[in-house]
């Protein structure tokens, strides 16, 4: 059952990413990133770590989403560039994103995850919060500055169209 | 006995398949929410020295909702040309969902909860910011210029007020050291939290007023401006299902409310717990309505100073104090 789940959570974000980055609608390409968080929000419940996977939702949808739709409705083009095909560059991208996987997969099998920081059934809430401040204090830093890369994608996409 | 279909049976039977579809699940949520507008017309009628819904009744009106659904049910259903579709049809249906999802986690007695989670009162406020994107979304894909800009609208406000939302929210996490809503209920049988939590109690409801869209802050739909916002494009069956979201949302957030400050299904023993629970998220109710019918709509540019200046200090102080009365003076 749970290995059910993961392949359908799995194939929901995958084709989600692959729909947000090659829809030539961007309104649609933005709803389905949304859909791709959320395929991740399901990944978290998945690995028991259900505080991660709702603050997933609530700050990745409720505010990341958010803030691309508003953009590309208010100030973006309507319409984003055509796919780009089959070139080198698509070719040079997928080495390296292959790389860039591998390695994560080689990391994340190299390190022994201590300790019980996710917050699912049983849940100690001093435990987590202790070990996401103390442990974990950089680390949620730069987690947190996802929200700013946000703002700044905006305020990049906006001042695009006001130069025009 | 039954054979192949005993596992189906077994299945209909268990308590958590009838708390989903019968109470406080699908079934209950679709009555309160026909019930709940015939109540928001029949107290604002009140106020007003009207009279309200009077004859399609048994009593007082009280079937007028069900005879509006079925009368909507019955009208042409069309998506206006130029619309996008896929958007147009998927942002109010997935509305209802979201409102019921709410309902689900709230506990109406020991044991009467369909979702009893560790983290439920971050699940209940992640749920809730979907909706600004839903709302934006259909307010776009009419593709007419009132229901943009009533989308544009509800994004500006909801994004602004859910930041005061969960700080107020804060505040009884730390009273309460859970995150559980169960748990939450149970912290409070030594005293109700809207007692030590005054402030954040009022932060709360102002703020989840303004999350559902109700007046003093319906500008996403002012139908004196701009002609129901973002729902003025719904025909029939789909303007139901835009509509609908409002009323479960009501219930659900009143609900919520009574978890956190009011003590939830906690009273008196001579009668059941539901039964408290239950008058309890009433008098919210009403109490939210009578807001409806007392306060003006309320400018744009107020709300959003209101929002990110004034209720954003409050929550934060009142973080402060919830640190002073669990944790004590602070020693140097």
């Amino acid at each position: 059952m749970t290995d059910l789940l993961f392949l359908a959570f799995a194939a929901v974000t995958i084709g989600a990413a692959i729909l947000a980055i090659e829809a030539r609608d961007l309104v649609y390409g933005a709803a389905a990133l949304g859909i791709a968080f959320l395929g991740v929000a399901g990944l978290f419940f998945l690995l028991d770590a259900a505080y991660v996977g709702w603050f997933q939702i609530a700050v990745y949808i409720g505010a990341v989403v958010v803030l691309i739709l508003f953009t590309v409705m208010l100030v973006g083009p309507r319409m984003g560039e055509a796919p780009l095909g089959l070139k080198r560059v698509s070719l040079l991208a997928a080495i390296l994103v292959s790389l860039l996987l591998g390695m994560t997969g080689a990391l994340a099998n190299a390190t022994a995850f201590p300790g019980q920081d996710s917050c699912g059934s049983g849940c100690d809430l001093y435990l987590l919060s202790t070990s996401l401040l103390k442990n974990y204090g950089v680390q949620l830093e730069f987690v947190s500055l996802v929200m700013a890369a946000a703002v700044i994608g905006a305020l990049a996409l906006s001042k695009t169209d006001r130069g025009q | 006995m039954l054979g192949p279909l005993q596992p189906l049976v077994d299945m209909v039977t268990s308590p958590l398949f009838l708390m989903i579809a019968l109470f406080p699940g699908l079934t209950s949520i679709a009555i309160i929410g026909a019930l709940l507008g015939w109540l928001e017309r029949k107290v604002t009628a009140r106020v007003q020295l009207r009279i309200g819904p009077l004859y399609a009744s048994p009593a007082g009106g009280i079937l007028q909702m069900f005879a509006d659904l079925i009368k909507l049910s019955f009208k042409e259903l069309f998506v206006p040309e130029n619309s996008d579709a896929f958007f147009f049809i998927m942002a109010p249906t997935t509305g209802l969902v979201i409102g019921a999802a709410l309902v689900g986690l709230i506990p109406f007695a020991p044991g009467l909860q369909i979702a009893n989670i560790e983290v439920g009162l971050p699940a209940f406020l992640a749920i809730i910011t979907l909706s600004p994107s839903l709302v934006l979304l259909a307010g776009w894909s009419a593709n007419s210029k009132f229901p943009f800009i009533g989308g544009l609208r509800a994004l500006f406000q909801q994004t602004a007020y859910e930041i005061p939302l969960w700080l107020s929210a804060l505040g009884v996490i730390m009273m309460a050291g859970t995150l559980n809503l169960a748990q939450i209920v149970a912290a409070q049988s030594t005293g109700w939290f809207i007692i030590p939590q005054a402030l954040g109690a009022f932060i709360f409801l102002v703020t989840s007023v303004a999350e559902m869209e109700r007046l003093p802050f319906d500008l996403p739909e002012a139908e004196s401006e701009i002609m129901m916002g973002w729902q003025a494009e719904y025909p029939g069956v789909l303007f139901l299902a835009a509509q609908g979201p409002g009323f479960v949302k009501l219930y659900a957030f009143s609900a919520l409310f009574t978890t956190i400050y009011l003590g939830g299904f906690l009273g008196p023993s001579l009668l059941p717990p539901l039964f408290w629970m239950l008058s309890k998220t009433l008098v919210v109710i009403v109490l939210i309505m009578l807001l409806r019918s007392t306060f003006p709509r309320v400018r744009l540019d107020q709300l959003l100073r209101a929002g990110w200046t004034t209720l954003l200090t409050l929550a934060i102080v009142n973080i402060g104090i919830t640190y002073l009365l669990v944790v004590g003076l602070p020693t140097f």
